[in-house]
């Protein structure tokens, strides 16, 4: 059980750290050590009882700064033994916390930086393929082809014309299936039982029974007729019902 | 030849309808001049429009130019229609993002080593945003990527090039001058304590 919290006040162990060192009012090229290390552990402590996880950064830091505690508490070899000159053990860690702060800064900059530019407001590349697509064909002729080409396109427009015509009075003739319904319940007043090639009547264009089988399909709806076919491909066998039962018909048969 | 000022105004025209920075380059190309001649008209021109106080502006980004609204009028835009303002980065994603710019390129390694602390989900992130990008791979152990700066970023962050970037050696300087406030020590001080090395007294 308990509580998660995500703290994000500090960015990772450098940034910690840095604070910690701001906070003691101590200088950067001077930590005294011993004092920083005790907060760091402090701080880390009171974070775990807090139950918050602490990242494993945070203890490498840690161990650095003991050991770095230690090695400070160890008498230092005079440098006669070596030529170079001694060096502060918190050297690597300064130049860290040197590093972490100057990008850290650059960070605030950039952020000033973007702050101002939100203020600065652009247009978004627009649509243009209203200028690019489709673009005007230029005609580039004189006066004579123009007369010519305008002769030809009427002559044409008179052919499309006629056609048209042609074309209007074929789909005149064409039937509806509200028409072929009618034409078909003509049929069943005689006889109440039909196979389809007997409802089609020797009309086998493709259009005649599609719209012959349409309106079968309409009928069915209505549940004026059953339709029975007992193989795939097979023979369908229409039969008309009586008008009078239609009320008090099983769904089901319909459906079958 | 096409004059001078034909050229300026049509790329002036040019900026208007394009919206997105336009490549001096394409511009060039189309007047048959050299990309040097092209940018010095369009340098003059953002001037111009500088000079007259114009609340239109020119920007420079990586060698192309876009129009903009001015910065002093960004209150008045505001009032008139609420510009949806994009998301701003968090911190973590800001100092990344600076290791990066003034690094590049740089591997995740190196960011991390400055940092302290892992940063995977952060470069995924600026990655995403296209403010960062891969440039190639380190020739070093296991070839990591590097990752640089996109033009998204100098976008963004109202740069010309990467060397309009704040001099990042002032900022030491900064630092160190916050140092000399918050405490005497001087540098020769400092040089001398290191071989005093008695601070570890408690």
């Amino acid at each position: 059980m308990g509580y998660k919290v995500k703290l994000d006040i500090f960015e990772g162990p450098f940034d910690l750290l840095v604070h910690l060192i701001e906070r003691a009012e101590m200088s950067i090229y001077d930590i005294r050590v011993s004092e920083i290390t005790d907060q760091y552990i402090a701080y880390l402590e009171d974070l775990k009882r807090m139950d918050v996880a602490v990242a494993g950064e945070f203890m490498v830091l840690a161990a650095t700064l003991i050991e770095l505690k230690s090695r400070m508490l160890l008498p230092r070899m005079q440098s006669a033994e070596t030529d170079a000159e001694m060096e502060d053990p918190r050297q690597e860690l300064v130049e860290k916390l040197l590093e972490y702060k100057r990008f850290k800064a650059a960070a605030a900059q950039l952020e000033i930086r973007e702050a101002e530019n939100l203020r600065r407001f652009v247009k978004p590349q627009e649509d243009l393929s209203v200028y690019t697509e489709n673009p005007e064909e230029i005609l580039n002729v004189d006066i004579a082809q123009f007369m010519k080409a305008f002769r030809l396109f009427l002559q044409r427009k008179q052919k499309i014309e006629e056609v048209h015509k042609r074309y209007d009075r074929q789909k005149r003739e064409r039937m509806s299936i509200e028409d072929r319904i009618v034409q078909m319940k003509n049929l069943f007043t005689g006889k109440k039982k039909f196979s389809f090639r007997e409802l089609l009547g020797g009309e086998t264009s493709r259009y005649n029974v599609i719209l012959t089988f349409l309106s079968l399909l309409e009928l069915m709806r209505q549940r004026s007729i059953t339709v029975r076919q007992d193989v795939n491909f097979g023979q369908m066998t229409i039969t008309v019902k009586d008008p009078k039962e239609k009320t008090g018909d099983v769904p089901a048969e319909s459906e079958a | 030849m096409t004059s001078k000022q034909t050229i300026k105004s049509a790329f002036e025209s040019m900026l208007f309808v394009w919206g997105d920075p336009l490549d001096v380059k394409v511009a060039a190309e189309l007047f048959n001049i050299h990309w040097k001649e092209a940018y010095s008209i369009f340098l003059e021109l953002k001037n111009e429009y500088e000079q007259q106080g114009r609340g239109i502006r020119i920007r420079e980004i990586d060698k192309s130019f876009q129009f903009y609204s001015w910065e002093a009028n960004s209150d008045y835009i505001e009032r008139l229609c609420t510009p949806v303002k994009e998301k701003r980065l968090s911190q973590s994603a800001m100092e990344v993002l600076a290791i990066v710019a003034y690094k590049q390129p740089v591997t995740k390694g190196e960011i991390e080593s400055i940092r302290g602390i892992k940063c995977d989900k952060v470069i995924e992130g600026l990655t995403k945003k296209d403010l960062i990008e891969e440039v190639g791979r380190s020739p070093g152990i296991g070839r990591p990527i590097l990752y640089g700066t996109t033009k998204t970023f100098l976008k963004n962050f109202g740069f010309k090039d990467l060397k309009e970037l704040p001099d990042i050696e002032n900022i030491d300087e900064v630092i160190r001058e916050e140092e000399y406030k918050n405490s005497d020590v001087h540098p020769e001080q400092i040089s001398l304590e290191m071989f005093g090395a008695d601070d570890t007294a408690e």
